[in-house]
């Protein structure tokens, strides 16, 4: 059969049961409309939870020393130079970065202008040195190592940590907003070897010290201040500290699938992983997986009921078009012609419903974030989208309703294939 | 135009009673010829009429119409020879009933060969039978005898040099069913083999064989245009 003579007799078919044709359209459309937008808001949500709360490269691979090791009274899981040999030498690893503490504790008290409002605070700081290599593509100022003893150090914060001050701390306070690049330069006096909550380290002067930010990563440490490794080694060792073995080691897995044979590497050669973070996100990411497919199953369910519905509607149209088959039949409709339109019909609901379904997903996801623009608080890691919509879950949610159609009218196109025209016809 | 041999036709009915409607029945009509079936209810007429028009492919015997033997054709091969080689028309008319009278006419061409002279030739059978100015008009708006006339066109639409016609001055008055009548004697004037399962003594009249089917067998003919007829 022609397609240009299928498509004129679905067009007719569907002209004459507009009403059916509509709430079986309907039906798919709210099934498919509902999976498109929970899946649409898992993505979204997950995304922000991926890229923004717990940003994580799939192919890196924090390594810690263990908290607690034998070994290391055998001069084993301590991340020294002959460590980090062996860790760039496991099968898979492209590359690595050491990371060291300051092994002292650190203090900064502000007192001056910020941003325009006048601001006096102190607080305990964390510094950790890191490879430049690590947080290059971060550095906006300067080249991230050490400028030497009574020069500025560079300094990285870290982006989350910014978005938690912009959200909460600053509207809380009164103070500006910042971003990145607007933090770019400025300076904070950093006292190493004094606290406001530990006692120094006896017998060590105060390094005082200042640090010029140039940069905000996602790689920086979250509850303080990422300076180049050098620096960090430089100011163990004036202030006697260890400054031979590292705090950490980012390994570069070649590719994610690598990323488990070198934390199993890792762990026979006595060093714990520190995948805190990524086992947050995991969860945290499951927990949304989890959410999203029940909504999601829920949203089958009603394109499963669609189906039912449009095999209901299409058998009983079946049966009351038995001499309309019939007379198609005498006129030359083969058995696959007769099943064919009954599908096609079935086809053109459900890639309507899909479609409807589908646009009326993206548009109620549009109103949404709209809405969340204007009436939702702001937040930390509030996004500028709930939703995301790649175009495998668009063209999807059209063949979704495409697929609950056609199942639908499967046994009904079959059953009108079946007709016996002579009897159909007879009398 | 018809060769049958042989042919019977049987099924099991509600009580597993064996009913045979067709018992071993052989035919030959030729082209051109204008035949009518006639007989008492039940007698295997319309069974016929299906078997030799390939709507109905469960029997024993063989069937050639037309040069195609219709035994053995696959569902697809049966579909086409119902549209290139036979038109059906039908006591109860069988039009669409959301299609115009154009429409209706126009339904083999969906199951045949593209022709962008489709809707002309629809339109000049629709003349043919008198009914061109109500070509845009909904059956149920037309008269019994103008449906019926709209199910002719549609039956010559692919030009098939055999109608096969069920009762078909059945629903319609003396005065409307004595028109189609003549319509079809002029069609077979023109070439085209007619076979008409009939109750009617004004088609039986008309034919040139009258063929009596009793029981599934056949068993008379005659020939109304012979004083006597021939048996």
């Amino acid at each position: 059969m022609r397609l240009a003579a299928l498509s004129q007799l679905v067009r007719l078919s569907l002209a004459r049961e507009r009403r059916g044709a509509f709430f079986s359209a309907f039906g798919v459309a709210m099934g498919v409309g509902a999976l498109v937008f929970f899946v649409g808001l898992g993505l979204g949500v997950g995304r922000v939870i991926r890229e923004r709360i717990f940003p994580n490269d799939a192919r890196l691979v924090d390594v810690v020393p263990p908290a607690v090791s034998l070994g290391s009274f055998l001069g084993g899981g301590k991340l020294d130079t002959p460590m980090v040999e062996r860790l760039q030498a496991l099968p898979g690893v492209e590359t690595l970065y050491r990371k060291m503490s300051v092994r002292a504790p650190a203090a900064s008290l502000y007192n001056g202008d910020f941003f325009g409002r006048k601001m006096r605070m102190g607080m305990d700081v964390l510094a950790v040195g890191v490879e430049p290599g690590l947080v290059e593509g971060d550095v906006q100022l300067g080249k991230f190592v050490d400028p030497g003893p009574g020069q500025p150090l560079p300094g990285l914060i870290s982006t989350r940590l910014l978005e938690i001050y912009n959200n909460t701390f600053a509207p809380a306070r009164k103070l500006p907003t910042l971003t990145p690049s607007l933090l770019v330069g400025f300076t904070l006096p950093v006292d190493f070897n004094r606290s406001y909550v530990t006692a120094p380290l006896p017998n060590v002067a105060v390094i005082s010290s200042q640090v010029q930010v140039v940069g905000a990563s996602d790689r920086a440490l979250l509850a303080g201040v990422t300076i180049p490794l050098d620096a960090a080694i430089r100011l163990n060792r004036e202030m006697g500290q260890d400054a031979e073995t590292y705090s950490g080691i980012t390994l570069v897995a070649t590719s994610p699938g690598a990323v488990p044979g070198i934390m199993a590497a890792v762990r026979e050669m006595g060093l714990e992983i520190d995948d805190q973070e990524r086992r947050l996100a995991e969860n945290v990411g499951a927990a949304v997986t989890l959410t999203t497919s029940a909504l999601a199953l829920l949203s089958i369910l009603i394109c499963v009921l669609a189906a039912v519905n449009i095999a209901h509607a299409l058998s009983a149209s079946v049966r009351a078009r038995a001499k309309e088959i019939g007379v198609m039949q005498a006129v030359g409709a083969s058995r696959s012609d007769v099943r064919n339109i009954v599908l096609a019909e079935a086809g053109v609901v459900g890639v309507a419903g899909g479609f409807l379904g589908t646009i009326s997903a993206l548009l109620l996801a549009l109103l949404i974030d709209r809405l969340a623009v204007s009436y939702l608080p702001q937040f930390p890691f509030k996004p500028e989208s709930f939703f995301s919509f790649p175009w495998p879950v668009v063209v999807g949610g059209v063949l979704l309703g495409l697929l609950a159609a056609v199942a639908g009218a499967w046994f009904p196109s079959h059953r009108a294939a079946a007709t016996d025209p002579a009897r159909t016809l007879a009398g | 135009m018809i060769r049958a041999r042989d042919i019977v036709k049987q099924y099991r009915d509600g009580d597993g009673t064996e009913v045979r409607v067709l018992d071993g029945l052989s035919l030959d009509v030729a082209d051109g010829d204008f035949v009518a079936v006639v007989g008492p209810s039940g007698s295997g007429k319309s069974t016929l009429l299906h078997l030799l028009g390939g709507l109905d492919v469960h029997y024993q015997g063989d069937v050639e119409v037309a040069g195609v033997k219709l035994s053995g054709l696959k569902d697809k091969e049966l579909a086409r020879f119902r549209n290139q080689h036979v038109g059906f028309v039908f006591q109860s008319f069988h039009l669409i009933p959301n299609l115009s009278a154009v429409e209706n006419v126009l339904m083999p061409s969906h199951f045949g060969a593209a022709s962008p002279e489709a809707r002309k030739r629809a339109e000049s059978l629709l003349d043919r039978v008198g009914l061109l100015a109500k070509k845009d008009r909904a059956p149920v708006r037309l008269s019994g005898g103008e449906r019926q006339r709209v199910a002719i066109a549609r039956a010559l639409f692919t030009g098939p040099r055999l109608l096969l016609c069920d009762e078909p001055t059945g629903n319609l008055d003396a005065a409307t069913g004595a028109g189609v009548i003549t319509l079809f004697e002029e069609l077979n004037r023109e070439g085209i083999t007619l076979l008409a399962v009939t109750h009617e003594d004004r088609m039986s009249s008309a034919a040139r064989r009258v063929l009596r089917l009793k029981e599934g067998r056949l068993v008379e003919e005659t020939r109304p245009a012979l004083a006597g007829g021939v048996s």
